[in-house]
C-alpha cells in the first residue's frame, strides 16, 4: 500500500519559491510597468493602457529589429548545427580516437571563452587596418577589408564568431554521440555498398534525430541571449542592421531615452512571442 | 587687557575645538569605501596609487573606482542613478549634466565641495559645462575643445600650409589622401551617439550657424545641417577604413600609428600624439585650432557627489571631500609630472612653468587659440542624449549608407525632437 509523503513537497517548494521570486515577480512587473509611461528620469507614471504596444507597430527600429533577430535566430541555429554535424561526422571518420580527443579540447576552448572577451578579439580580429582575419585580403588587394562597417556583412561576421563558438561545441557533442551508435547498422549498410554519406543521411542523422533537435532547442534559446556579443562588435550598427530586438529594448531603456516601460512593453512582446512560437515548434517535433 | 587675552584665548580655544569637532565628525562619517564609477581615466588610475593619502585626510575612507568605456558609463551611471544608487560619486559630462541635475540624482557640488581646494581655479570653460541651471554639478577631471591636429612631414611633403579655413582643409585632406599608401586623409567619427558621431558633426552644424531650437520649437532640420552632413560624409570618403563605425578610440588609433594626415579631435589627442610611449609619429605632429567656420567642441567630463547612495550630509560631505582631493591642485601636479595632459584642468598648472618646459610655447598657444572658437555645441537640455543619440544613428545609418537622403533623416529626427518636447510637458 502506497504511503502519503510530503517529501516531494518538502523539496519542490524552495524551489518552487525562488524560481516564482526570480521568474515571476520581475515578469508581473514588467507587465505592470510596460502599461504605464514611466522614464528612468521621471520613475512616477501614469497608466497609458496599450499606448506602448501600439506604438511599436509604427516604430521603424522595432520593426527592423524583428527582422534582424529573426535572422540573427536562422542563422546562427542553422549554421551552427551544419558546422557541428559536418565536423562531428568528420572527426568520426578521418580522426583515430588520440586525434579526436586533442581536437575535441581544442574545440571547447571558444565556448569556454566568455562571450564579451570573445567579441573583443574578433573584432580586433576583423580590424580593417590592424586585424589579423582581414590581413590576408589587404596583403593580396591592397585594399583594407571592413566588414563590421558594412551593412551587407556585418550581421554575418558577427553569427561567424556566435558559430565559431558554438558549431565547435556542438561538434564535439555530435562526435560523442555517433560513438555511442550500434555498429551493427553501420556495417550492414556497408554490407549493402552504401555510400559513407548514404550512412549518415539515411542511418546516423535519423537515429540522431532526438539529441540533435534537442540541441538545435538549446542553440535556438542560446541565440536569443547574443546581446553581449553584438553589442561589443557592432553596438547594433552600421545603423540599425544588427540591432536586435534586446538590444533596441536595452537601448531604448538605458542608453538613449531611459524609456523603461517602452522598453518593458518590447520585453514583454518579446517573451509572449517566444512563448508562443517554442511551444509550437515543440509541438510540432513531437 | 586680562580680559583681551582670554577672549582671544577663548576665541583661539573655540575655534580649535569646533575644528577638532568638525575633522572628529567628518572622521566618524568618512570611514566607509567611497564608490566612484567612471571611464577609464590616466589620472583616477594614478590617484589609486594615493589611496593611503586620502584615508589619512579623510579619517579612515577609502575609495574603489570600477570603470566602463564611454558609452556603458553613461548607460550603468544612468541605470544606477535612477534604480538602486549603489555609487557614491559617478562620473558624468557635459552632455548628461542637466539629465543628471534635473532628475535629482545628483547634489550640488559647491555646497560640500572644501572651499580650500579653489574651485575658481578650474578653466573657466569647463565651468561653464558643469554648470546648469545655475549650479555647479561636476569637478572636472578632462576637458577642453578642439584642436587641428596634423602630420607637419606629409603636409611638408606634399607643399600644403596647415589650413586656415574649411575649404582648404577639405582640398588638403583630398590631396594627403593615399590609401595605397596606406595613409589616410583624415578620420572621423561613425559609431552612433551623442558624444560619438554626433560630436564631431556639430561644430560643422554650428559652424555653418545651425541651432537646435527655439525655445521649445526644433529648429535644426535646415540647411545648415543639410550643408554640414553633406560636409561630413564628403570627408568621410577620405576617412580610416574603421572610422565609418567607430569613434574616438579608432580615430585617434588610427593617427597615432601614422595611417592619418590629419584630423579634427579633442584636444587630448594631443597628449597622446606627442608622447612617443603611445604614438608613432611624436615628433612630427602640428595643431592649431580648427578651420573657419568650424567651432570647437567645448567639453568637460568629472566627477559628482551621487545623491541616492548619500543619504545624508555627512556622506554627501564625504564624496565632496573626495572630489576635491581627486580633483586638487596638489593631485592634478602629480599628473603633470607624470605627463599625463589630458588630465590637467586647473589654471594655475596650465600656466606654471613646469607645464611650458613639458608641452612648449607652441601647444600652450593653441590651446589659449582654440579656446576662442570653442563653444557649447549641444542642446543643454536634460533630453539633449536622447536627441542626440537618435541623430546618432541616424548620421550612422547615412555614413554607411543605408540610407542616402539626407533631409529625410532630418524630418524624421524633428518629428521625434517634437515628440520629445511633447513628452516633457
Amino acid at each position: 500500500m502506497k504511503q502519503k509523503t510530503s517529501l516531494p513537497a518538502v523539496f519542490l517548494t524552495p524551489a518552487m519559491m525562488i524560481l516564482a521570486v526570480l521568474a515571476f515577480v520581475p515578469t508581473v512587473y514588467a507587465i505592470y510597468i510596460s502599461l504605464q509611461n514611466r522614464e528612468l528620469s521621471r520613475p512616477v507614471g501614469d497608466f497609458v493602457g496599450l499606448a506602448n504596444y501600439i506604438d511599436l507597430f509604427s516604430d521603424r527600429r522595432f520593426i527592423n529589429a524583428i527582422g534582424v533577430s529573426l535572422t540573427w535566430e536562422a542563422v546562427t541555429v542553422g549554421m551552427t548545427l551544419i558546422v557541428a554535424v559536418g565536423l562531428g561526422i568528420l572527426l568520426f571518420e578521418c580522426a583515430a580516437p588520440r586525434m579526436r580527443n586533442i581536437l575535441a579540447l581544442l574545440f571547447l576552448m571558444p565556448v569556454i571563452l566568455p562571450r564579451v572577451s570573445a567579441a573583443f578579439v574578433w573584432k580586433f580580429a576583423f580590424h580593417p587596418l590592424y586585424g589579423i582575419a582581414t590581413y590576408p585580403y589587404k596583403a593580396i588587394t591592397g585594399q583594407p577589408l571592413d566588414l563590421l562597417s558594412n551593412p551587407a556583412t556585418a550581421l554575418a561576421t558577427v553569427a561567424l564568431v556566435d558559430v565559431w563558438q558554438w558549431g565547435l561545441f556542438f561538434s564535439v557533442i555530435v562526435l560523442k554521440l555517433l560513438e555511442t551508435l550500434p555498429p551493427q547498422p553501420f556495417e550492414a549498410a556497408r554490407l549493402d555498398h552504401a555510400l559513407t554519406w548514404e550512412i549518415y543521411t539515411h542511418i546516423a542523422i535519423p537515429m540522431l534525430k532526438a539529441p540533435l533537435i534537442s540541441l538545435a532547442f538549446v542553440k535556438m534559446i542560446e541565440s536569443l541571449r547574443a546581446f553581449d556579443l553584438i553589442y561589443v562588435m557592432t553596438r547594433g550598427g552600421p545603423g540599425i542592421t544588427t540591432e536586435t530586438l534586446d538590444m533596441y529594448a536595452f537601448s531604448q531603456g538605458f542608453i538613449e531615452s531611459g524609456r523603461i516601460s517602452y522598453a518593458s512593453s518590447m520585453a514583454v512582446l518579446m517573451m509572449i512571442a517566444t512563448s508562443i512560437a517554442f511551444t509550437f515548434i515543440w509541438k510540432r517535433v513531437q | 587687557m586680562r580680559k583681551a587675552r582670554t577672549l582671544v584665548s577663548s576665541i583661539a580655544f573655540a575655534c580649535l575645538l569646533s575644528s577638532t569637532a568638525s575633522t572628529v565628525a567628518l572622521a566618524a562619517e568618512c570611514t566607509s569605501t567611497i564608490k566612484v564609477l567612471a571611464q577609464p581615466r590616466d589620472g583616477l588610475t594614478l590617484l589609486e596609487d594615493y589611496k593611503a593619502e586620502f584615508e589619512k585626510l579623510s579619517g579612515g575612507a577609502s575609495f574603489e573606482i570600477d570603470y566602463l568605456n564611454e558609452n556603458d558609463r553613461r548607460a550603468k551611471t544612468k541605470a544606477d542613478a535612477s534604480t538602486i544608487g549603489k555609487y557614491n560619486v559617478y562620473y558624468i559630462d557635459e552632455a548628461n549634466v542637466a539629465l543628471f541635475a534635473s532628475a535629482g540624482w545628483v547634489a550640488p557640488l559647491l555646497d560640500y565641495y572644501p572651499a580650500d581646494y579653489d574651485y575658481a581655479d578650474f578653466d573657466p570653460g569647463r565651468q561653464k559645462v558643469a554648470t546648469y541651471d545655475g549650479k555647479v554639478w561636476f569637478a572636472p577631471i578632462t576637458g577642453g575643445g578642439d584642436l587641428m591636429v596634423y602630420r607637419k612631414d606629409l603636409l611638408e611633403a606634399a607643399g600644403i600650409t596647415p589650413p586656415k579655413t574649411l575649404d582648404e582643409y577639405i582640398a588638403a585632406v583630398k590631396k594627403l589622401n593615399q590609401p595605397d599608401q596606406g595613409i589616410y586623409g583624415t578620420a572621423l567619427r561613425g559609431q552612433r551617439g551623442s558624444g560619438a558621431n554626433v560630436w564631431r558633426w556639430m561644430p560643422f552644424f554650428k559652424g555653418f550657424g545651425g541651432n537646435w531650437f527655439d525655445g521649445k520649437t526644433p529648429v535644426f532640420a535646415g540647411e545648415q545641417a543639410v550643408k554640414a552632413t553633406e560636409t561630413y560624409l564628403e570627408l568621410f570618403k577620405y576617412s580610416a577604413p574603421g572610422s565609418q563605425t567607430g569613434g574616438w578610440d579608432e580615430a585617434v588609433g588610427a593617427f597615432t600609428s601614422g595611417q592619418v594626415a590629419m584630423l579634427i579631435e579633442s584636444t587630448p589627442l594631443v597628449g597622446m600624439a606627442i608622447d612617443p610611449k603611445s604614438s608613432k609619429v611624436a615628433g612630427k605632429v602640428g595643431y592649431l585650432p580648427p578651420p573657419a567656420p568650424l567651432t570647437g567642441g567645448g567639453y568637460g567630463h568629472g566627477l559628482a557627489i551621487g545623491a541616492k547612495a548619500n543619504k545624508d550630509e555627512a556622506s554627501k560631505a564625504c564624496a565632496g571631500l573626495f572630489i576635491a582631493w581627486a580633483t586638487s591642485k596638489e593631485n592634478e601636479n602629480r599628473r603633470l609630472e607624470a605627463n599625463q595632459f589630458s588630465e590637467l584642468n586647473r589654471t594655475s598648472i596650465m600656466t606654471s612653468k613646469k607645464f611650458a618646459e613639458l608641452y612648449g610655447p607652441d601647444l600652450g598657444q593653441a590651446l589659449a587659440d582654440t579656446g576662442k572658437v570653442t563653444a557649447v555645441n549641444f542642446w543643454q537640455n536634460p533630453q539633449w542624449p536622447d536627441l542626440g543619440d537618435r541623430w546618432g544613428i541616424i548620421l550612422e545609418e547615412l555614413i554607411t549608407g543605408t540610407r542616402t537622403d539626407i533631409k529625410d533623416g532630418l524630418d524624421e529626427l524633428d518629428g521625434f525632437a517634437k515628440e520629445l518636447v511633447a513628452r516633457s510637458q
